[in-house]
């Protein structure tokens, strides 16, 4: 594929975008409003923005990257704006202005590590740690200080920061932003170290250990930043973080114990916050016997059953299921929303972009000629397999329900930023790597 | 390194790959289960506005149809045009406060299948219609509004069948409420108002409600006695003021007290027309529950009769009965543990207008398609024998000269053989339940019906099968021997 074909895919995403807006609108009303137009040009300019600056910045960058991330934004849009019009709400008029704005950060992503390499992150990985830590810590400013810039509690979640800025007031989660900043450090330490951790000197028993001083720092930022995560009650961000850490460090030493390590500090960390936290009680009830407690604990979760199972093969058609019967269906809830309205069909086309965008960014990390770019490609593309495999779990009931976003798709401007400017730096690795 | 990403890479498109099943199973495997949950609200939701079949009687009078809204185009209303006498048998189709009667039972074929979707056009190319499906009733409309009017608001039920096929004539309850009134925008206000009359509209008096059925049920008990060879019409009995219960220092009294006849002696055939108490107590407990109990086995009790809704078992409780002498005595005269619902005591007189055999009630002829074409007809097989063609005639004799000389003088029509037995069973707070059951014309019946009506102080404590419930009976068979052929 070429860049041309890229552009176009990405025109058809935005038609696609402007499509289901249209089909929503029929069915609601059988009118067509100006909200198709602006759609369409909100990703024609949106992604068609992010495809120049891949020409400008990063030619030689993967051409299969925007185009099933472009059409996954679509889908999700179409179901946040169908959503609008049955709650009343206004998400999707905020969203485009996110769409825009997080595909402009992508592009200046872009536009500033052309100047110098992807490297510079390794370089400076003290300072992207230091920074992605205060960006986790930010919503616990006070709330009422009455400082222009102040946490934010949602659900009992701490994980937003407000900024007041004279007329209007933004919203946003730096945990997003760290995310990305937290990956880019690991990888970085991992790269620097990685001859020293891969050579187990010390002996636990069976277990074979690196030298407890090159695993320590890792392990204690690692720790803070779970730990803060934890106190925000962020379940999602916590356990994201946990698990791309540990996949990052098998990928940088080959040795399995890290897995099988990781694994049970996993199952011991979940069963205490099961005694520990009384939320975590709750969405373990909800995942394990969504039926039998459907007045409360299993509302949601059974509510997205029955929206999925409504869809069946085909769906009820965009505009003609009832997904705002699902609490929190265009943000958590997004790909149950998409299953009722789309069907089978639906859901399995999601599923299989997603694997297309992880299958792309994986194939930057098998072609990427040092440990550093290797390591940040696999790293940024498994946090958001397992993001994506988190969420889309929970609502199958596979996993509990841990209340993160399905990339892309759910409505939050905090979510498409970060995201987008990981795909903007898998891009450029993709480019560096064949030069 | 490529190693463990590739590894790793393998896990990630196994979890995605398991993902995918997990979806296969909630969308395709499991879906129409989840689809059916009751909680699930989402089907009703999409039903809603959406065209359904029409309901319409034999004779062609429309009960219920869907117009398209005036308010909106793409939208259908449902009316209901017969309203209040049909309310019961049509029932309501309510996303918010379910479903009832016939548009409950026969959702699935009332419903339109036409959901634009693309399995839709799959359909539509496979041949089938996605348009719904219409039922006709064997109801016969002037008869239904005749039986409505007649019971003119009082608490009660009316329920006609044609005794030799069992088509539903007439299943009429009242009071009754008005169907549209739980479609609109006041619903759930409506719902409220009707749970809290205090004369229940919402019970179907008719089909779901059970009662003592009084002097009615004789004609169950005179059957098994005649039936099994025990006694005949000319049998004597002994004439007392007050029957003796067995084990107990209670009596049974005659209505209005005194003897029946000369306080000497009294036959069957002249017991039954005056409907004589202390001799029905004397031939229950010389029968015993068990004989007494087959024959109402084969006339419908203790038998779950299929109906499109669930009918709750007319009871006649054997075992019990075997045991207590004095209970059975009062049973043979239909209280105590005797209940039934005027669908039950109709199939009685029915079995006796049809030389014996008890018919088994149905509803729905038919089912036809939008273009009027039928898709499936409907008929009952009979219950099964309930007494030999004999018993038969001789009840029917005995009936008639109830309607000709006896109790149920209220229920003659001139110029017809009309057959019936009265009964007054003691209903709410001790005020009378008036009931008449019969048949006509008696040489060749082509309607059996029973008539109820629940103790209420609009009624009053003097009502009595003879007095309330025959003069319905008559009008209706009137109007049903009148009608256009």
């Amino acid at each position: 594929m070429t860049r041309n074909a890229e552009g176009a895919t990405i025109v058809a995403a935005s038609v696609l975008a402007g499509f289901g807006v249209t089909l929503v609108n029929f069915a609601q009303d059988l009118t067509i409003d100006a909200q198709v137009a602006l759609t369409f040009l909100v990703f024609l300019i949106g992604f068609g923005g992010l495809h120049l600056a891949v020409r400008a910045f990063a030619p030689k960058a993967t051409p299969f990257l925007i185009a099933p991330v472009a059409a996954l934004t679509a889908l999700g849009f179409f179901q946040i704006y169908r959503l609008d019009l049955a709650l009343g709400t206004n998400r999707a008029g905020l969203q485009r202005w996110w769409i825009l704005i997080a595909a402009g950060l992508a592009a200046l992503t872009l536009a500033l590590l052309a100047r110098t390499s992807i490297t510079v992150l390794r370089r400076y990985r003290n300072i992207t740690l230091l920074v992605s830590v205060i960006l986790l810590l930010l919503p616990n400013l006070p709330s009422d200080w009455g400082l222009p810039l102040r946490g934010l509690s949602v659900n009992g979640s701490r994980l937003w920061i407000v900024l007041d800025v004279g007329f209007t007031s933004l919203q946003f989660q730096p945990a997003e932003i760290a995310k990305l900043g937290l990956v880019i450090y690991v990888a970085a330490y991992l790269a620097d170290h990685q001859q020293a951790l891969r050579e187990a000197r010390r002996h636990l028993g069976p277990i074979a250990m690196p030298e407890p001083r090159q695993l320590l720092p890792l392990l204690i930022t690692w720790g803070i930043s779970v730990l803060i995560l934890i106190s925000q009650r962020d379940l999602g961000a916590s356990l994201l973080l946990f698990v791309g850490f540990v996949l990052l460090l098998y990928a940088a030493t080959g040795t399995a114990g890290y897995l099988v390590a990781g694994g049970l500090l996993g199952l011991i960390a979940g069963v205490a916050s099961f005694i520990a936290f009384d939320h975590v009680q709750r969405r373990v009830i909800g995942w394990l016997a969504p039926f039998e407690h459907y007045e409360d604990e299993g509302f949601q979760i059974a509510q997205g059953l029955f929206a999925m199972g409504t869809g069946s093969l085909s769906g009820a058609g965009p505009g003609l299921g009832r997904p705002d019967l699902i609490p929190n269906a265009s943000t958590d809830f997004i790909f149950a929303a998409v299953g009722e309205e789309l069907g089978f069909a639906g859901t399995v086309s999601v599923i299989a972009l997603f694997a297309l965008v992880v299958a792309v960014g994986l194939g930057i990390a098998f072609r990427s000629r040092d440990t550093f770019r290797k390591l940040l490609a696999a790293g940024l593309t498994f946090v958001l397999a397992v993001q994506t495999f988190l969420i889309i779990g929970g609502i199958v009931r596979l996993v509990p329900l841990t209340g993160i976003t399905l990339p892309f798709m759910s409505y939050g401007g905090s979510a498409l930023v970060g995201n987008l400017i990981l795909v903007a730096l898998l891009l450029r690795i993709s480019h560096e790597e064949t030069q | 390194m490529n190693g463990p990403v590739r590894r790793l890479s393998i896990g990630v498109f196994a979890s995605f790959f398991v993902l995918l099943m997990a979806v296969t199973w909630i969308q395709v495997i499991h879906a129409d289960a989840l689809k059916a949950d009751p909680r699930n609200t989402r089907p009703a939701l999409a039903d809603r506005g959406k065209e359904r079949g029409l309901i319409v009687t034999i004779d062609g009078t429309v009960v219920a149809r869907s117009v398209e809204d005036p308010e909106d185009p793409r939208s259908f209303v449902r009316e209901y045009p017969e309203g209040e006498a049909f309310a019961h048998v049509v029932g309501y189709n309510s996303f918010l406060v379910g479903s009832s009667g016939l548009e409950g039972a026969y959702a699935q074929e009332l419903r339109s299948k036409v959901d634009l979707t693309i399995s839709d056009l799959v359909t539509v190319i496979l041949g089938r219609d996605l348009r719904p499906e219409s039922l006709e009733t064997t109801l016969n409309a002037d008869l239904q509004r005749a039986a409505f009017e007649a019971l003119g608001g009082l608490r009660g039920g009316v329920f006609a069948l044609d005794p030799r096929t069992g088509a539903v004539l007439a299943a009429v309850s009242s009071p009754s409420f008005d169907p549209e009134s739980l479609l609109g925008a006041d619903t759930q206000a409506s719902w409220d108002a009707l749970l809290a009359d205090p004369k229940s509209p919402l019970s179907d008096r008719a089909t779901k409600e059970i009662y003592p059925p009084g002097s009615s049920f004789k004609t169950v008990v005179a059957s098994a006695g005649i039936d099994t060879g025990e006694v005949e019409p000319s049998t004597v009995f002994p004439d007392p003021e007050e029957f003796q219960l067995p084990g107990s220092t209670a009596t049974i009294s005659n209505a209005g007290g005194g003897v029946c006849n000369d306080g000497q002696g009294i036959t069957l055939l002249q017991a039954f027309v005056v409907s004589c108490n202390t001799v029905f107590a004397d031939l229950s407990i010389r029968l015993g529950a068990e004989d007494i109990g087959i024959t109402a086995a084969a006339l419908g009790f203790n038998t779950d009769i299929p109906f499109p809704w669930t009918v709750p078992q007319a009871a006649y409780p054997v075992e019990l009965l075997s045991e207590d002498p004095a209970a059975l005595a009062q049973s043979g005269i239909g209280e105590r543990d005797v209940r039934a619902a005027p669908l039950h005591m109709a199939m009685v007189a029915a079995a006796v207008a049809n030389g014996g055999i008890t018919p088994t009630p149905y509803l729905v002829n038919r089912i036809f398609d939008a273009d009027g074409n039928t898709v499936e007809t409907f008929e009952s097989s009979p219950l099964g024998r309930a007494m030999a063609p004999a018993t038969a005639s001789v009840m029917s004799q005995m009936m008639e000269r109830v309607v000709t000389e006896g109790t149920g003088r209220g229920a003659a029509v001139p110029g017809v053989r009309v057959a019936g037995k009265t009964g007054t069973s003691t209903g709410p707070e001790g005020l009378p339940n008036p009931w008449f059951i019969g048949f006509a014309p008696v040489e060749s019946p082509t309607i059996a019906l029973a008539v109820f009506l629940e103790g209420s102080s609009e009624l009053g404590e003097s009502a009595s099968g003879g007095g309330v419930a025959a003069p319905i009976a008559a009008d209706l068979f009137e109007v049903w021997l009148q009608r256009s052929p």
